[in-house]
């Protein structure tokens, strides 16, 4: 009980610090709901209204069809472009494709003969280029079933069925990728910043002087910062449905319990890395170095996580934020049993005990050296 | 210039490198995030997991099964023998996609008529699942022409696609140039803001005003030493991408040394007035955090300027990273100079020419 109570104590005095400073207040609430505005409106991989530039070569109706066709689904639209090569409009970055139609198009199809079109596809924006040339084959196929023309029968037709996210809307997949990073690297860098601080203006030799545990000390500020925590992941949980949309279809339970895991593994990093840093921009680095790199690129937030390489694939298994995804997606997207990810709460609590654990540690080799 | 000069500029460059944490924000930071970001994400749709229920068992539907798995786009996996726990493990995320080949599949096909396939498709990840969509109808295309026993006859428009500039699709091609960019707009706005600020902290910024040499010479020595370590995180940047990444670079030298001038004169200038208006280092890592985040996201760094809402895209065009990119990306994999950048160049002029005047009589205001 006393450790509690000792706890609690620092718990209050960190919480009345953190409130006399605006910035750092605007770095807890204001920052992480901008940061989540960005995430979820802007990072979107698939592009509508592609630019596309046409060569028609070709003076005759079958092509002036064919040009409609292509940009009637609103998938594309169509560019001028007034250069004399065909790649000029993709060297500028004006258009993402250029379709060149050759002259004698219109004449071969009148003849029921094949006719060949050429697409030069920027590869650059390697996503793109490939939803760009299966969206073309795609038109050219309802192109020529619009005019009649011969086309290749597939005799095997899917019937394709997409779960849980028919409409293919972007944001279901990104926003709790969002979620997920934003709730993790601002408590964290806070609770780091917290640490710091006492060593930078040496506050901290008055804890060792007194009867303070390190355990305890750890313990308070991770508390504190929980509480800002746990306040950082409701404003960006609502603002989720509010401004995004999304549903809420899982097991709140489930989902509860694994954010309340997950912004204790933030935070219990941040006061570890805290003791680690000498001063406040090496905690800086080390949080946004591995809330970033680990949040962003290592957790499935964007890209799916089989397509990172081997052995960087591995470091994924101890992302918190991976299995915090995996719970959100469950909760936000697929609804689910949740006992489909029994793992993502055992790991986050594991991930939470180990850098506490740490940082425990950590503080009291440096009570120890002083 | 005289003499004073030129030791006010031994003294900054000695002091730069003196600062290890500086030295690992511009060396260390590019080669970590640069590998991160290469290695790491792939929009690629490979390996994805299938459960197959193949009630028609013929060799037509094994080899139906066949196709799918042979360019490794698919993975076969345990799909649990009916269709009730085909559809479990889609919904539990166990697979990514379930494919249910009726009985009278192959009875179908020998009559020359259309067979269908039911396909379940997770499409929690909104891009994938498109992309994985193409893919399907593509490969079944194909396995139509190696299997019809009738006349399926041909496409009468034939589409040759050709993808330019990076022909193998290599994704790490794309973000690249972008964590380039990244890196850069990082480390400059932390290491020009905070060599200022030290001065600042501990007061000798006023000692350097009781020197004999002007406040312009002041700044500008502490400018040339950052010019070069900034020219020197570049270059590691290019040879990690170049090294690792096989990144081509396809343009004039010339022209991006001529560019990323443009654009380290804007990121210091960024620094420089980062350190006018906060009192401590710690402050200006904080105000960083809310210029440096919208930066980077709005830049097309991660994810493509068109794919944007038109509100944010037209956001970006206030964004001086969005048109190093674009520089970026034209020389080194487009290999166009600046006959084709010159608009881009001009805006990163601009932006170069007002912020460093700004940040400029800012310091000097303070100094006086």
């Amino acid at each position: 009980m006393r450790v509690l109570r000792r706890a609690l104590a620092q718990t209050q005095k960190e919480l009345f610090q953190f409130r006399r400073d605006p910035l750092t207040v605007m770095l807890a609430f204001v920052l992480p709901f901008v940061a989540m505005l960005m995430y979820g409106f802007a990072t979107k991989l698939e592009a509508k209204d592609i630019p596309v530039a046409i060569a028609n070569y070709d003076s005759g109706k079958f092509s002036r069809d064919y040009v409609d066709c292509i940009f009637a689904s609103g998938q594309f639209i169509p560019i001028t472009w007034s250069g004399k090569h065909v790649l000029d409009p993709l060297d500028d970055s004006e258009a993402k494709a250029t379709i060149v139609i050759p002259p004698e198009f219109s004449r071969r199809l009148k003849q029921k003969q094949r006719a060949e079109v050429q697409v030069l596809i920027d590869g650059t924006d390697v996503n793109n280029a490939r939803i760009i040339k299966n969206g073309l084959l795609a038109l050219t196929e309802s192109y020529l079933a619009q005019e009649g023309l011969p086309q290749k029968r597939s005799l095997v037709t899917p019937r394709i069925r997409l779960w849980f996210n028919p409409g293919r809307k972007e944001t279901l997949h990104i926003v709790p990728g969002a979620i997920a990073l934003v709730t993790w690297i601002f408590p964290a860098l806070l609770a780091a910043f917290a640490m710091v601080r006492e060593k930078e203006q040496g506050t901290i030799l008055q804890l060792y002087a007194s009867s303070i545990t390190a355990f305890e000390l750890i313990l308070g500020k991770a508390i504190a910062y929980f509480c800002i925590g746990m306040a950082v992941s409701a404003i960006v949980i609502l603002e989720s449905f509010i401004v995004f949309q999304v549903p809420f279809v899982g097991n709140p339970l489930a989902f509860f319990i694994c954010t309340v895991l997950y912004v204790a593994s933030g935070v219990v990093f941040g006061t570890w890395a805290g003791t680690r840093a000498n001063n406040q921009m090496a905690a800086v680095q080390i949080c946004a170095m591995v809330g970033f790199l680990g949040s962003m690129l290592l957790s499935g937030f964007i890209y799916p996580i089989r397509n990172i390489t081997y052995p960087i694939s591995l470091i994924s298994n101890v992302v918190a934020a991976r299995y915090y995804i995996e719970a959100a997606r469950d909760a936000f997207v697929r609804g689910g049993s949740w006992t489909a990810h029994w793992y993502a709460p055992v790991m986050l609590a594991g991930i939470t005990l180990f850098f506490l654990a740490l940082g425990v540690a950590g503080m009291r080799k440096m009570q120890l050296s002083k | 210039m005289g003499s004073g000069f030129s030791a006010l500029l031994v003294k900054e460059f000695l002091q730069l490198l003196r600062n290890k944490q500086l030295l690992v924000i511009l060396v260390i930071t590019p080669v970590v995030q640069l590998c991160a970001y290469g290695f790491a994400l792939s929009p690629e749709v490979k390996h994805l997991r299938l459960g197959v229920i193949d009630y028609a068992a013929s060799p037509v539907s094994r080899d139906l099964i066949a196709a799918l798995t042979r360019n490794q786009v698919f993975d076969l996996e345990d799909s649990g023998g009916n269709e009730t726990e085909l559809s479990l493990k889609v919904r539990d995320g166990k697979l990514d996609a379930g494919l249910v080949i009726g009985p009278e599949f192959t009875r179908t096909l020998k009559q020359g008529k259309r067979a269908k396939v039911q396909i379940l498709l997770d499409a929690v990840d909104a891009n994938t699942a498109g992309i994985t969509t193409g893919y399907m109808i593509q490969i079944f295309n194909n396995f139509t022409s190696e299997h019809a026993q009738t006349q399926v006859g041909v496409d009468f428009v034939d589409l040759d696609s050709t993808f330019l500039y990076n022909p193998g699709l290599v994704a790490s091609w794309f973000f690249v140039p972008g964590v380039i960019g990244m890196v850069l707009n990082i480390a400059g706005i932390l290491v020009s803001s905070s060599t200022l600020l030290r001065e600042k902290e501990t007061g000798t910024l006023e000692q350097l005003l009781m020197t004999p040499v002007s406040s312009a010479e002041i700044l500008i020595a502490k400018i040339i030493p950052l010019l070069v370590v900034l020219f020197i995180n570049i270059g590691v940047s290019l040879s990690i991408s170049m090294g690792i990444f096989h990144l081509p670079f396809r343009g004039d030298p010339l022209a991006l040394f001529l560019i990323s001038l443009l654009y380290i004169f804007v990121v210091m200038s960024i620094g420089i007035s980062l350190a006018t208006i906060s009192s401590n280092q710690r402050q200006a890592m904080l105000i960083s955090f809310f210029i440096t985040m919208p930066v980077i996201t709005l830049s097309g760094a991660l994810a493509p300027l068109e794919s944007m809402p038109e509100f944010f895209r037209n956001l970006s065009l206030l964004n001086p990273l969005r048109y190093y990119i674009v520089c970026l990306k034209g020389v080194l994999l487009k290999g166009v100079g600046l006959d084709i950048l010159w608009p881009e160049v001009l805006v990163l002029f601009v932006f170069a020419a007002v912020l460093l005047s700004l940040s400029a009589s800012r310091f000097r205001k303070q100094m006086a």
